[in-house]
């Protein structure tokens, strides 16, 4: 017990250096960066939302985009409608994506691998494009989503950039915080177990059905806050904003990491952020058309998700994982 | 009247679905994938049948170029992909998974490697004959010339495949290196080349699905995603085991969404597929046609 405290209070202090770290970086980069820091933060949620359902409950989603779309488009209807604050319009996105996830959730639970995959995939196909046919979403124009300026008392040269980048770095380290500690509790390991034993799981009284539709839930609830935020930083909400490409995106940074270690998200998460920096980079060598800077950061995507998957099938940390449980 | 043109329509882009289950099914059945990248592979053919459409202006020419092409790309997808796949992923959490995964990026790859060649603008793709309705004395109905064809294309398709599987030597290695690789090994059928001859008529079936739907809609790199997800409720519905399942599959949904789009609401045509696909998994998963206890995995 004991030790379990201690390792808790050291998380806690990474936790505060990687905080602190980020409250300095962010006033001396320049704005891109600034604003590449913000996007890492929705990847590094929307990431931790796959390693909780793929790497701990083995149930595949490649329909994450679409959750994401739900909570974007829920934050910004009820900051938009009832003029609530940036705390409460993410709660809000929080609960009517977990809320829509249980539902789903309740379904996948009796789906198995195939069968799930192509569930989840007809979702982030059809589930954006929605939005066009109700007005109150604001078809392809969409809504817009201000959130308002900086307060004042952080100083006038204090850019919106900076905000958003404080914003969605503190919602990414609670998220992160909370996840690890979900995956670490009970639950985690009554997760882990389902996954890699499922017979001997239920026989030691693990109920499979409602522990994967709690995964499926407390995933889709982080996916509608990654949702939430990533429409923050665009200043609007539309179906574009939720391409099949983005669901893609989120998988190969779960996938990058072996898709069982939320630390190993991070570093997912830093390579979608500088895959398009990349892609810039060589688009500029092959002389720059506009169709090859435009489809260059998809095939880079695609290309690393494929090779990690034929070259480290089972990820580059399971083996740890597998010692460490064997202990 | 209109009950009859609503039949027809939804016979018309029932066919098509049943191609792209078509594809999906022969894959599965030899090789336990769901095949994602079938979209992938689809819309890099339509793409080869553009070309020749755009140089010589015959839609008749690009079909079977198309359907070549399809065939081929699949047979490389095989044997450069999924061979290397199933060599080097034998066991372990990943195994699972790994298929699902792997024919994702091949479609993200297949995408953007299109988008990088023909760009992102919509291309218009000439259908032979004429997309206007048939006409009986005063009265227009949406059922066109081109649907017909369309129908008409699908049922020779069809017929093609039915005569390779049910009467021809080829047809029979086929069925049984998906039915017991490990017997129909033994009983001298090469399995791994039969699986990749499986998976060059399922590209084929594939490009003919997205060659034959183009015209209606309009050509883009992402243009096919739709069809991949109704080809994929169409061979569940049909059990994702049966090649006639899923050209039932396909027709059974393509009418289905046909009248609801026709009575109910335009609007609703992707929920109630996705409502459809949900059901049939929770109460019927081995399909409308398939035997009890269907397959799990």
């Amino acid at each position: 017990m004991g030790e379990v405290h201690k390792s808790r209070s050291i998380r806690l202090l990474v936790f505060i250096v990687i905080a602190l770290a980020a409250f300095f970086l962010s006033n001396v980069v320049d704005e891109l960066r600034v604003f590449q820091g913000a996007s890492l933060s929705v990847y590094i949620v929307a990431i931790a939302s796959i390693v909780l359902l793929t790497g701990y409950s083995g149930q595949i989603s490649l329909g994450h985009g679409a959750l994401m779309a739900i909570g974007g488009y829920s934050a910004v209807l009820a900051h938009n409608h009832w003029k609530v604050s940036i705390p409460i319009s993410f709660a809000i996105a929080i609960v009517s994506t977990a809320f829509f996830g249980s539902i789903l959730g309740w379904a996948a639970a009796r789906l198995k691998g195939p069968y799930l995959a192509g569930t989840t995939l007809a979702l982030a196909v059809g589930l954006p494009s929605l939005a066009n046919q109700f007005s109150v979403l604001g078809g392809e124009q969409g809504l817009a989503f201000d959130v308002g300026a900086p307060p004042k008392s952080l100083g006038s040269d204090f850019t919106q950039y900076k905000w958003y980048f404080w914003i969605c770095a503190l919602a990414a380290l609670i998220i992160v915080w909370i996840t690890q500690n979900i995956l670490t509790s009970r639950y985690g390991r009554q997760w882990r177990a389902m996954r890699s034993a499922p017979i001997s799981a239920s026989l030691s009284g693990i109920q499979i059905g409602r522990s994967k539709v709690l995964a499926f839930t407390i995933s889709s609830g982080i996916a509608g806050l990654a949702g939430a935020m990533l429409v923050m930083t665009l200043n609007l909400v539309t179906p574009s904003a939720f391409p099949l490409s983005l669901s893609f995106a989120i998988v190969t940074g779960a996938v990058l990491a072996g898709v069982t270690n939320l630390g190993g998200g991070v570093i997912g998460a830093l390579v979608l952020v500088a895959i398009p920096d990349i892609a810039d980079l060589l688009a500029g060598k092959m002389g720059g058309a506009e169709k090859i800077s435009a489809n260059l950061p998809g095939f880079i995507t695609s290309l690393i998700l494929i090779v990690t998957v034929l070259l480290l099938p089972n990820g580059p940390k399971l083996s740890k994982l597998v010692s460490h449980k064997t202990k | 009247m209109r009950l009859f043109s609503t039949l027809l329509i939804g016979l018309s882009s029932g066919a098509i679905y049943s191609l792209m289950a078509l594809a999906l099914v022969l894959v599965w059945r030899s090789t336990r994938v769901v095949n994602f990248a079938q979209a992938g592979q689809a819309i890099a053919s339509t793409y080869i049948g553009y070309l020749v459409i755009s140089r010589t202006d015959n839609y008749w020419l690009a079909l079977p170029v198309a359907l070549v092409a399809g065939a081929l790309i699949g047979a490389l997808v095989d044997v450069a992909l999924i061979r290397t796949l199933n060599k080097r992923v034998k066991s372990g959490p990943a195994a699972e998974m790994a298929p699902v995964i792997v024919t994702l990026g091949l479609l993200g790859l297949i995408r953007s490697t299109v988008g990088m060649i023909w760009g992102g603008d919509l291309k218009a793709y000439k259908a032979p004959v004429t997309n206007h309705g048939f006409t009986f004395g005063t009265t227009t109905i949406p059922f066109s010339p081109y649907n017909l064809l369309i129908v008409i294309t699908t049922v020779i398709v069809m017929a093609v495949f039915s005569i390779i599987f049910q009467k021809t030597n080829l047809g029979l290695s086929l069925r049984a290196a998906a039915f017991q690789p490990e017997i129909a090994r033994l009983a001298g059928v090469r399995v791994d080349l039969v699986r990749t001859i499986g998976w060059a008529f399922a590209g084929g079936a594939g490009a003919v699905a997205g060659v034959l739907v183009t015209p209606s809609n309009s050509l883009s790199p992402n243009s096919l995603d739709l069809l991949l997800v109704l080809g994929f409720v169409g061979a569940v519905i049909g059990g994702l085991e049966s090649l006639l399942g899923a050209a039932i599959g396909g027709v059974v949904l393509g009418i289905g969404l046909a009248f609801i789009l026709e009575y109910v609401s335009t609007s609703l045509a992707f929920p109630s597929a996705f409502i459809v696909l949900i059901l049939v998994l929770l109460i019927k998963p081995s399909g409308i046609l398939g035997k009890k206890g269907g397959r799990g995995a």
